[in-house]
């Protein structure tokens, strides 16, 4: 059942991107501060359709910045950031929340609307974007279903566990039906279990077409799993490679 | 549909905005409604003493005193070459006794009689100058001036200009005022729409995240602006009209003419009233949220 509704949110936005285009392309990125730090240093890395990447890195690393450059919450300072074949930093100010809205973004800290349901933090995210009453009524409950949170629909976040409001979280970033999900440490908060829990989640919304990029520190999971790992340290790239485990240094 | 959903959505999260921050929201409007009691009073003495010039405007002409004992044929002769000066509009020869009825009118008026103590008095015979144009007045007399038959001439310039110069001094100080008002106005709904940017951070993250465009993070607050204006202009508007028939009878003895007073001049001050109460609020809150929600690079 849950396959069946992943099938039809997750396809279509795929199925929008350019064939053998790289999802997501940085050439030679360097993004540096005002202060002279250099937060990014000459990355270069390609994204394709479909994948599952894990983002590593000891914290300072560069992983951070790397997602606000995905999200254009942040330009490079040198380089080029491109987007299925759109470059970044050519989106005007104006368009940019029509590029975020085939971004889904998750974070450790759920950054859930506290004062509202879990229901009304998933259509918030529709209301925004001002969709109409129809779409909301029809797409949040398939969300709230295919993250398994149909019955805590009307639960604030506070009575909700950590892995049940990771899930909220995922749900709304899936609201737009995003060609790609970026999930920062989602399962920072978590206990191992509850976060075996959201990576299986996140498995099965990858298995059904949509771009996972997934920053880290859980070698348990990275190594189990034995995707692909883009390794960072003091900014720069320094490991891509598929099939592999956390390794430190 | 796409725009009342927008709209609908503003105006609810506006709502909820000044509900949420009531107390900044409610001092804010305060503030507004002192601006708005201060630029109805200025409005109202303002329209007074403007009915008041143009009422003197419309008066404005020149008198001349003429010599005792012009022949009927001169008077009628001095009336024709006036009649012609350029700047006139009309030349009213007043004789002694009409004169002598005009004081008796004025007298009657006041409900007094005119007492002469027995003895005969006669006045003196003039001519009243109506003019097409109150700046012909210097003209008109100069002209007169040269004539034998004019003893003196008397005008009621001196008067317009004293009112004139009583109307810029009330205007220059009230707008001034108001201005100074309209500051601290413009300062209170910065600050409250400021507070309600801080206090809604997360959702404006969130919005951020999701792809709301700026129009649906910005509008909210500016409307959240918009409405303490527009709720302190009701409440002015409902003041000035709660005062506005005990006034009447004030403001025409102050001022002496209708034109400061009824319905029409209570439209034109409500719909001012509401019209900058908008403007003040939309602006205070542009200028906050232009200044604490960025949006991006």
């Amino acid at each position: 059942m849950t396959e069946a509704r992943l099938v039809t949110d997750a396809r279509p936005a795929a199925a929008r991107l350019i064939g053998d285009e790289p999802l997501i392309r940085l050439v030679d990125v360097t993004v540096a501060y005002p202060n002279g730090k250099e937060a990014l240093i000459n990355v270069d890395l390609e994204i394709r359709r479909s994948d599952f990447i894990f983002l590593v890195g000891p914290s300072g690393a560069g992983k951070s910045t790397l997602i606000r450059l995905l999200i254009r919450e942040q330009v490079a300072t040198t380089g080029r950031v491109y987007l299925a074949g759109r470059d970044l930093a050519r989106v005007s100010r104006s368009q940019v929340h029509r590029l975020r809205r085939r971004i889904g973004v998750v974070f450790q800290d759920f950054r859930l609307l506290p004062n509202k349901t879990v229901r009304e933090n998933v259509a918030f995210a529709l209301e925004v974007t001002g969709a109409p009453l129809a779409e909301i009524r029809r797409r949040v409950p398939r969300l709230l279903a295919l993250v398994g949170l149909e019955d805590q629909a009307q639960q604030l976040p506070a009575q909700l566990s950590g892995g049940e409001q990771q899930r909220a979280a995922i749900a709304r970033a899936l609201v737009h039906d995003p060609a790609i999900l970026i999930a920062d440490e989602p399962t920072g908060n978590l206990d191992p279990v509850t976060g075996w829990e959201i990576v299986q989640l996140l498995l099965e919304i990858n298995a059904l077409g949509t771009t996972l990029v997934v920053a880290t520190h859980n070698q348990e999971i990275v190594t189990a799993l034995r995707r692909r790992v883009v390794a960072l340290e003091q900014g720069r790239m320094v490991r891509d490679e598929l099939g592999a485990a956390y390794r430190r240094g | 549909m796409g725009f009342l959903r927008f709209l609908g959505f503003t105006l609810v999260r506006a709502g909820q905005g000044f509900w949420r921050n009531k107390m900044m929201s409610l001092a804010a409007t305060a503030t507004v409604i002192l601006m708005l009691v201060l630029l109805s009073g200025l409005v109202i003495v303002l329209g007074g003493l403007n009915s008041g010039l143009a009422y003197i405007e419309s008066k404005v002409g020149v008198t001349a005193r003429l010599v005792d004992g012009l022949a009927p044929e001169a008077v009628d002769q001095l009336v024709a070459d006036v009649v012609a000066l350029p700047g006139v509009a009309s030349v009213e020869y007043v004789s002694p006794d009409e004169a002598m009825r005009r004081l008796e009118q004025a007298y009657a008026d006041r409900g007094q009689t005119l007492e002469t103590g027995g003895s005969e008095i006669s006045l003196y015979a003039s001519i009243e100058v109506g003019l097409t144009d109150p700046a012909a007045a210097t003209a008109v007399s100069a002209a007169l001036g040269e004539r034998p038959e004019i003893e003196r001439i008397t005008t009621i310039q001196e008067q317009y200009d004293k009112l004139l110069g009583v109307t810029n001094v009330v205007r220059l100080a009230g707008l001034s005022a108001m201005i100074l008002v309209g500051l601290t106005v413009v300062f209170m709904i910065v600050n409250t729409i400021r507070i309600a940017v801080f206090s809604r951070s997360r959702e404006i993250e969130i919005m951020r995240l999701v792809g709301a465009s700026d129009a649906f993070i910005r509008w909210p607050f500016i409307m959240e602006g918009m409405l303490c204006g527009l709720l302190g202009a009701t409440v002015t508007v409902l003041l000035v009209a709660v005062v506005w028939g005990p006034i009447q009878p004030l403001l025409i003895e102050i001022f002496q003419m209708p034109t400061a007073v009824g319905a029409q001049f209570f439209t034109f001050v409500a719909v001012l009233i509401l019209s900058v109460g908008l403007v003040v609020g939309m602006l205070g809150s542009w200028i906050s949220v232009r200044a604490h929600l960025a949006t991006g690079v």
